[in-house]
């Protein structure tokens, strides 16, 4: 817990530096710097770096403008998310719909969300903006050479290159994952569902309404508290035997194929090999159809009696083998054919890693007189769990947010026979994000689909933090440098 | 009597077009119908701008599917198509999206440019239609097709007078070694048996659900005798529960002497059981003594257009033009799709179409069904319950599981 | 002595065969349904009844449905742009985060792994809503966006790369007066081929793969737009299946050709670069 612990020190450290910095410059900055805090570019101009200081103060205008013309029709309505209800009327002349001003709920979440991003963003470059020019100043005062443009820029190929590097991504992270994540833990406080759908209706903050009914029961059969647990449990028995299945298979498969025994190893691997290049979506589907009530695996069950035989022994109930469609069978087929997909990949994955196995080892291993099994038991296994325990750990991460296997293998497929469960949209199969991607496509229940997915993320965050502070000792990234 | 009628059209279009200044540039619609439509939509498109040469026209054709227009359309209601076909069991919840147009509001332009009034149109489609397409009292779409199910069946397996009843039926298919299939896991099939006892659902003005089937039906039965009716159809030997996506594999497969499903199917049909296939209406259902039929659910298919179209007007327009009687001819010609015009339902090849009588059969004795989106999942278990028979076949259990389907149809929405 | 032998080697390399072939058997029944003269799924049998290649002429032949040679040019070119920026942007924020020394690195990489935790389909909708005001949606360039800005996250492998490559190379370089760049174009990169190669491979794949972000961005029906996973993914469509599954299989099979000839090709830079991010990282 250490780590934790330092790193939110650090961070709280770096916060009063940040500040520390800013308030030093602006009280001991000469007039220049502290007109920059209304004209960046004043401090650089100054100092005569005018590419600089044009640079500054248009990016001040832009944002000014951007506060101005698209901001302030969203931001001021932030705390209704909107009043004005949408309204039509058919204008006869031009044959088309006249609607009045309406507000757009969505949208100005949204917008909202995006103009406090950019306002951050902008405060801290004020901030940092600030300090540079003071830097100036001191730099100037102490008879220091100041860049040029050409200068300047050349340092963002130097000793700045991580900002060239970083502000692209950085830019597509915030747009298309960050601003995303925030408005959905908005979502969560508002009653937005199929009741209240933009554009023809508006939402509003609900507060916790929303956590509430997922973790009431109420004494009603229709909460979600009940189908929230049993999919929870679910979740996290796929999410285990999803992630170690196919880590021991691919194991075994590995060593299997590169045995000295092996004839044509690469043959074999390329076999294997090809069924990661079929793309899920149809080797999925096709499997789905292999396995149906009425598909091909069941017609030969039943022409070689393997169908009456089950039933007779009261394994099923139905003229067919439920692969797919009853709970339990439908369970261990789903780990089962996320064995077959997933082996091949892990295989490649432990090849390569088996080959970096110091050979050392195993050849005094050898020498003591160990069986294959001890091998395996006393050198292998460690070796292997100590270089992929971070891999597992993230592979474990992305079995719980695995939608497509499970969305691709049952949905339209299965059919609950737990009615408490069908109430709640639920189905014995799901995983969180199945049942909340259902909940959105189907219910349009965003507010309660939010809800899930910050479950999901606690889930995840929870098991991330114990994995990699008890199981995964120390930190292996100096290690190498 | 119809050049008259078209001569009338062409007067009152050239009498409204001076009323209306013409758009200057082409006017823009989008239009999504079924992967199967795309042909037959093209060419009516083409018809419609034929039939209006003097406004020039941008009409974009695209795919969705009528059984999944509402998820795509409710996602972002302002990007859907202006003008799109879907199912109608979706009315509710595009209306209460406000996804879809009330038509009385442009019924003054229907009737200057095409000249017919939203009675009118009412009047030329079966009344069923016209039910489907209202909702709270306003009339939404223009509805073009009949898109029930009622049953299939092998005359050299089982004869008219078996296919009467479910006994009858189950008893001839299990001596032949066939299997008769149906879907049981879906609230669109087997709400048949809770009809066939008088049980009905309605529609709440919020879009929740009322559902009486745990009580007794007005016609005196209880949702246990129902269910006990199903239970012991279910546990023949002979009965085949498919699920609702795979029946047509399964008719495919060549196990089924009879099946329940629709039009669609018709080709696949007769392909399987050969030319002399028979449809006809569900059988009948026995009910402690009585025997009653089957009444299945009696959807249409129709065409509404998007309140948020840039041109209403002409997507109005070309909305009614898809589904008028020529275009129900046409489509039938092309698909074999029973239209909902009563006009175009009288044609000799439509009247002969044994899908169509097997169809309107069915319909006879069908219900509109009138539910909302808590509606589907609950019954989609129930059947599926019965299917895998997990409901004991003691009348406490059957009970307990009634009522749980009732709680969880009937909850709030949101 | 050499019985024995010969026959653990037997039952060993049958035992491998017999993992093949139950792990080919799905493969096997597509191609063989792929080759059948039937349009629907046959449930009967485990071969077709009749042979015949007249689906894959279909498949080239298009009609409303189906459009698969404009699919596949869509996902070829979303996947070619989504590779180029998906490659940049992983390398980028990699040598960024490996190299260098800067106060933010650490808490970024925390907030990294805090982003990745949170289920991506959920921020599908707020990323339809993003993308529809910039007019992107219904565009390939909207879905090149959706597979390649966010890539910068997944820069883990290829740290763990970066990591092991020799410092005292680059303190080497600096000293001659290289700087940063030069460093990261002339030394780092020709140095890492198999991680460039994996991540090539698996951002090219990505568009191949997703359905569900295409799906929800190309929405306006117009079928010639589609990338293959949509376009196929349609074919299963209850009122379609029965004349299109046996097309669906043909396509299903043209398009892992390409994969599997482009892992064929790169498999020992695809393991060496996975293992040695995980080796090292």
């Amino acid at each position: 817990m250490n780590k934790i612990g330092g790193a939110v020190a650090g961070f709280f450290r770096g916060i009063g530096n940040f500040f520390g910095e800013f308030f030093a410059a602006v009280a001991k900055g000469d007039w220049a710097v502290k007109l920059s805090l209304l004209v960046w570019g004043a401090g650089y101009a100054k100092r005569r770096q005018y590419v600089k200081a044009t640079i500054m103060t248009a990016l001040e205008v832009g944002l000014i403008l951007f506060s101005v013309c698209f901001a302030s029709q969203y931001v001021p309505k932030f705390g209704t998310l909107g009043t004005v209800q949408m309204a039509q009327e058919f204008n006869i002349e031009t044959m088309q719909m006249e609607f009045n001003d309406y507000d757009h709920s969505f949208l100005i979440l949204l917008f909202s969300l995006f103009s406090f991003v950019v306002w951050a963003v902008g405060l801290v470059v004020w901030m940092r903006n600030t300090v540079a020019c003071y830097r100036l100043q001191q730099a100037a005062e102490a008879g220091k050479h100041i860049n040029t443009f050409k200068e300047d820029c050349r340092e963002y190929l130097g000793d700045k290159f991580h900002i060239t590097l970083l502000t692209l991504p950085i830019i597509g992270i915030v747009i298309f994952t960050v601003i995303p994540i925030l408005l959905l833990i908005f979502v969560a406080f508002t009653n937005y569902d199929q009741q209240h759908m933009p554009p023809s209706a508006l939402f509003t903050w609900v507060g916790f309404e929303n956590f509430k009914s997922l973790f009431s029961s109420g004494g009603m059969t229709v909460t979600f508290g009940y189908a929230f647990v049993r999919v929870l449990g679910w979740t996290l028995v796929w999410a285990f035997f999803a992630t170690f299945t196919t880590y021991f298979g691919g194991i075994l498969m590995s060593l299997l194929l590169n045995s000295k025994k092996t004839r044509a190893p690469r043959l074999w691997r390329t076999l294997l090999v090809i069924t990661i290049a079929v793309p899920q979506f149809v080797s999925l589907l096709l499997v789905r159809n292999f396995f149906s009530n009425g598909g091909i695996v069941n017609t030969l069950c039943a022409r070689i009696g393997l169908t009456g035989w089950l039933r007779s022994i009261g394994l099923i109930s139905t003229s067919y083998i439920p692969f797919l469609t009853a709970p339990g069978w439908a369970h261990v087929m789903i780990i089962l054919i996320n064995i077959w997909i997933g082996v091949p990949y892990q295989m490649l994955i432990a090849t390569g890693i088996l080959m970096n196995l110091p050979s050392d080892q195993l050849e005094s291993a050898r020498v003591d007189g160990a069986n294959k099994f001890q091998t395996f038991r006393y050198i292998t296994m460690p070796y292997m769990l100590q270089v992929t325990a971070p891999t597992l750990v993230t592979d474990f991460v992305k079995n719980i947010n695995n939608f497509n296997v499970i969305y691709l293998l049952t949905d339209g497929v299965y059919t609950t026979t737990n009615q408490l469960m069908a109430n709640s949209q639920a189905k014995e199969v799901d995983l969180l994000v199945t049942w909340l991607f259902n909940l959105t496509q189907n219910y349009y229940n965003y507010k309660m689909a939010a809800v899930i997915g910050i479950v999901v993320f606690i889930v995840c965050a929870v098991f991330t933090l114990v994995a990699f502070n008890f199981l995964i000792r120390g930190d292996k990234e100096g290690v190498y440098q | 009597m119809k050049k008259l009628l078209s001569l009338l059209l062409a007067v009152t279009m050239v009498l409204s077009l001076g009323v209306f200044a013409l758009a200057d540039g082409p006017i823009e619609i989008t239009v999504w119908g079924a992967e199967e439509d795309q042909t037959y939509l093209a060419e009516r498109i083409e018809a419609f701008k034929a039939a209006y040469p003097d406004q020039e026209f941008d009409i974009t054709l695209g795919v969705e599917s009528e059984s999944t227009a509402k998820d795509t359309i409710l996602t972002d209601v302002e990007a859907a198509a202006d003008v799109y076909a879907f199912a109608s069991d979706q009315l509710p919840d595009l209306v209460n999206a406000g996804a879809i147009l009330d038509l009385s509001t442009v019924e003054a332009a229907l009737t200057a440019l095409a000249g017919k009034t939203l009675d009118d149109i009412k009047a030329a489609n079966v009344e069923g239609a016209i039910t489907a397409a209202t909702y709270n009292d306003k009339f939404y779409a223009f509805p073009f097709a009949s898109d029930g199910f009622f049953m299939f069946y092998d005359p050299d397996y089982i004869s008219a007078e078996q296919a009467e009843t479910w006994e009858g039926l189950l008893d001839a298919a299990a001596a032949a070694g066939k299997k008769v299939g149906m879907t049981l896991a879906s609230g669109w099939y087997n709400t048949a048996f809770f009809n066939a006892a008088g049980f009905s659902t309605s529609l709440n003005a919020d879009g929740t659900t009322n559902m009486d089937w745990n009580g007794t039906s007005p016609d005196g039965y209880t949702g246990v005798q129902v269910v006990q009716a199903m239970q012991a159809i279910a546990g023949h030997d002979a009965f085949m529960a498919i699920a609702d996506g795979d029946i047509s594999n399964q008719i495919a497969g060549g196990d089924l002497a009879a099946v329940i499903s629709g039009t669609w199917d018709t080709k696949l049909v007769s392909d399987t059981f050969g030319e002399d296939y028979e449809a006809r209406a569900l059988p009948l259902l026995t009910l402690g003594e009585d025997q009653v039929p089957t009444r299945g659910t009696v959807s249409f298919k129709m065409i509404g257009v998007n309140p948020y179209a840039t041109n209403t007007g002409w997507a109005v327009m070309l909305a009614e033009f898809l589904t008028n009687e020529e275009s129900q001819v046409a489509r039938f010609e092309a698909r074999e799709i029973p239209p909902t015009n009563i006009a175009a339902s009288e044609s000799e090849a439509v009247q002969a179409n044994k899908g169509v009588v097997g169809l309107t059969e069915a319909a006879a004795v069908g219900v509109v069904q009138s539910v909302g989106g808590k509606y589907w999942d609950p019954t989609a278990s129930f059947g599926e319950q019965i299917a895998q028979g997990t409901i004991g076949t003691d009348e406490a259990s059957i009970q307990t599981a009634l009522d749980q389907l009732v709680e969880g149809v009937t909850a709030p929405v949101g | 002595m050499k019985d024995k032998r010969l026959g653990s080697i037997v039952s060993h390399n049958v035992l491998i065969a017999v993992l093949c072939i139950i792990w080919l058997i799905p493969i096997v029944w597509l191609v063989c349904m792929s080759f059948s003269a039937a349009s629907n799924m046959n449930t009967s049998t485990f071969f077709p009844q009749e042979w015949s290649t007249k689906y894959y002429v279909q498949l080239f032949h298009s009609d409303t449905v189906n459009q698969f040679k404009a699919w596949f040019m869509n996902t070829f070119k979303i996947a070619v742009f989504t590779c180029i920026i998906c490659t940049c942007f992983t390398l980028m924020v990699a040598y960024a985060t490996s190299f260098g020394k800067f106060k933010a690195r650490k808490p970024l990489m925390n907030v990294a792994v805090m982003l990745n935790l949170f289920p991506g389909v959920l921020t599908m909708i707020a990323v339809y809503f993003t993308l529809r005001t910039f007019g992107l949606t219904n565009s390939h360039i909207g879905l090149i966006l959706v597979y390649s800005a966010s890539s910068g996250l997944g820069y883990l492998i290829c740290k763990g790369f970066f990591d092991t490559v020799p410092r005292a190379l680059c303190e080497a370089a600096r000293l001659d007066g290289c700087n940063e760049a030069r460093i990261f174009a002339q030394i780092v990169i020709p140095t890492s081929r198999p991680i460039i190669v994996y991540t090539i491979i698996s951002s090219f794949l990505t568009p191949w793969m997703d359905f569900v972000f295409a799906k929800m961005i190309l929405n306006a029906g117009i079928s010639e737009n589609y990338t293959v996973a949509v376009g196929l993914y349609k074919m299963l469509d209850k009122s379609l299946i029965n004349s299109y599954f046996t097309v669906f299989c043909c396509g299903g099979i043209l398009v892992s050709i390409p994969i599997a000839v482009l892992f064929f090709i790169m498999q020992k830079f695809y393991v060496e670069g996975i293992t040695a991010g995980a080796v090292k990282g």
